[in-house]
């Protein structure tokens, strides 16, 4: 069952009603559940563009974008709020945390626009962060935080809900290198073990490797669509 | 609910300097209101209460046509029995007087005077100034030679204690009436006209003087309550009937009662103005620390928040400054109040020595009062208005799209 499915979408940021840039020029994607897909491609190719428009948070200038076998391009700005909350999770290069809540309280946050009872809330806060490898740092704001801390809380937020899929965007980008791994490593397994479906963007070689199926963006397009055959080793490297 | 009033009240700390500048712009503002209208209702309360700085009544009777012209003959009738059939409230002071226009002549001038032929016990309790006598005794009760004289008509005439003083009237006859009577006392008045133009004798005296009997023009009532004027009045008309008029003091000084209104809306014409240049300068504020936010604010949006949970958010920071802003407002300018009470915040006694309102005089240290209504409602337009400066700020961010606004800094 595909989860996204991106069918001949265009989008072209205006200023003063003139196309400035055309950052899609005409994308073709469809994920399916459980998949651990990563979006390439160097800066400018439209990696933030593309997760944007999956992300229900732009509207595309044209074609479609189904999450959950929903269209996008029908639901009111209510809706589409909605649909990002119970569908969808985020996870971005930075700046991801509520400053003002703790790691806990960030983790929550979407299981309390989604009405889940505390009492709930808190037991399943409790196991994500032991299993994205915070505990004992629940009570701790993200400044007092390291970046690699500050991710997984933000991962741990994302997948609290039980989204259809977590889009995230360059999540290593501002992460020395052993602490995006460990990072990635963590969204794999969680990928295995939960079976969470997720769609990350990166022009890091290492993090594209561990990923099952990559697309690379080239101006706008889709360049080329590879997926690892399921008994290729991981690879190894450094 | 409850997080959303967490987040806001901690992003209300995350600019602390902000935050408790435009907490003391809004708080600050009110306290000035709540002292302003605690000193009008000083005034007031002191001008309705107060009335023995010249001697008015809360309700005063007089006979039928005697006003405005004050004919001399035209009198009510055995007034010391009448003052004792007036039931009146505990705590009520009355008094009957003779009044009659006079010319005053002294050895150095004359002058043109009020006379007012007083019961002296009973006058003292309606009077403040026929007590004050800073040279020579007060009028004593039988005196019918004595007479009582303000400082500034003193100074005019160049009277001094046991100078001669003549008085001349037209009689209820309309013949003259001239008798000459010695100055007992120098009394001080801080309302002027009382002082310069309003001699004291005793009743008899001014009743012989004027050829009348036992009568007198005017019966002045003193209530420990102003409030009870209406009630007072009512009962006094059914009591008295045809033969005299009863009116308020409301109804002698409608100015008083105006000036109360409109303090009502005055207040509510300063708040809005006050409000109009310290709501800019907050909403100034909150813009910039919203617009400061906006990623973050982006990110909430991200992760399934409605553009109405982003105003709410907002609105509820400005809910949270109107609390507090409120709340530093009431306490200072009520402690503001509470503290000129005793007069000794709003002491004009250096450069004047009275207030005129509303046709009558105060004492020039004011003694401000809780002004409860106009309080309450300042404290309440401030908390709403402060409130609804978020929204503005809300309704910017609300609107810019959540991928517009995760690409900002
Ligand atoms: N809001 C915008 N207005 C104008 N141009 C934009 C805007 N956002 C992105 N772009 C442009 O669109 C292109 C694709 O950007 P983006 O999707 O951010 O690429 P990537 O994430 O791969 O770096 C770039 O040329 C970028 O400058
Ligand atoms: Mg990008």
């Amino acid at each position: 069952m595909s989860v996204v499915r991106v069918a001949g979408v265009k989008k072209s940021y205006l200023a003063k009603g003139k196309v400035v840039t055309e950052a899609l020029r005409g994308v073709d994607l469809v994920v399916e559940k459980g998949e651990f897909m990563a979006i390439a491609g160097p800066s400018g190719s439209g990696k933030t563009t593309l997760l944007n428009l999956i992300g229900a948070l732009d509207t595309p200038t044209s074609g479609t974008v189904e999450v959950d076998g929903r269209d996008l391009g029908t639901l009111s700005p209510n809706e589409q709020a909605d649909l990002r909350r119970d569908r969808i999770g985020f996870v971005f290069q930075a700046y991801n945390l509520i400053p003002v809540l703790s790691a806990a309280e960030n983790a929550e946050y979407v299981m309390g626009l989604k009405r889940v009872p505390a009492a709930e809330r808190r037991r399943r806060v409790a196991e994500l962060l032991a299993q994205v490898g915070l505990e004992g740092l629940e009570e701790k704001r993200p400044l007092e935080m390291s970046g690699g801390q500050q991710q997984r809380v933000a991962v741990a937020r994302a997948i609290a809900a039980e989204p259809a899929v977590v889009l995230a965007d360059e999540p290593t980008a501002n992460l020395d290198q052993a602490t995006g791994r460990a990072l990635v490593e963590m969204m794999r397994r969680l990928n295995r073990d939960r079976g969470v479906t997720f769609i990350f963007s990166s022009h890091d070689p290492m993090v594209l490797e561990s990923a099952d199926r990559v697309v690379r963006l080239v101006d706008g397009k889709v360049a080329s669509d590879e997926r690892k055959s399921p008994g290729e080793p991981q690879a190894a490297s450094s | 609910m409850r997080l959303l009033l967490a987040i806001s009240w901690r992003n209300l700390w995350r600019n602390r300097r902000r935050t408790l500048i435009s907490m003391s712009a809004a708080g600050l503002g009110l306290a000035l209101i709540v002292f302003y209208v605690g000193w009008i209702e000083g005034m007031i309360g002191e001008a309705k209460n107060q009335l023995d700085n010249t001697g008015m009544g809360h309700v005063e009777v007089y006979a039928k046509g005697w006003r405005p012209r004050r004919p001399v003959e035209v009198a009510l009738a055995d007034s010391k029995g009448l003052l004792s059939t007036l039931e009146l409230p505990a705590g009520a002071d009355a008094g009957a007087r003779v009044v009659a226009r006079a010319l005053a002549s002294g050895a150095h001038g004359a002058q043109g005077v009020t006379v007012l032929g007083v019961d002296p016990e009973r006058e003292l309790r309606l009077s403040k100034h026929f007590g004050d006598v800073r040279q020579g005794e007060r009028l004593a009760p039988g005196d019918g030679r004595g007479v009582l004289v303000g400082e500034k008509l003193a100074e005019k005439l160049q009277l001094k204690v046991g100078h001669k003083l003549k008085l001349m009237v037209q009689g209820a006859d309309g013949e003259m009436g001239v008798d000459v009577f010695r100055v007992r006392g120098i009394f001080h008045s801080i309302a002027a006209p009382l002082s310069r133009a309003t001699v004291f004798v005793d009743a008899p005296a001014a009743q012989k003087l004027l050829g009348l009997g036992e009568v007198a023009h005017q019966l002045v009532v003193q209530l420990p309550d102003a409030t009870q004027a209406d009630e007072v009045k009512r009962a006094m008309e059914q009591r008295l009937g045809d033969r005299a008029e009863v009116v308020t003091y409301a109804e002698l000084m409608p100015a008083l009662l105006e000036i109360e209104q409109m303090t009502g809306t005055m207040t509510v014409v300063i708040t809005l103005f006050v409000y109009l240049l310290v709501g800019l300068g907050i909403m100034n504020t909150m813009l910039m620390s919203v617009l400061e936010r906006t990623r973050e604010l982006g990110v909430m949006r991200a992760l399934g928040e409605r553009p109405r949970g982003i105003v709410a958010l907002i609105l509820a920071e400005s809910f949270w400054i109107a609390l507090l802003s409120v709340a530093a407002g009431l306490a200072l300018g009520l402690a503001a109040v509470w503290a000129g009470a005793d007069g000794s915040l709003l002491d004009f006694s250096k450069s004047t020595e009275s207030w005129e309102m509303a046709g009558t005089v105060l004492d020039a240290r004011v003694r401000t009062a809780v002004a409860v209504r106009p309080t309450i409602e300042a404290a309440a337009l401030v908390f709403v208005l402060t409130t609804l400066i978020g929204i503005y700020p809300a309704w910017r961010i609300s609107k810019v799209e959540p991928a517009k606004a995760l690409r900002a800094n």
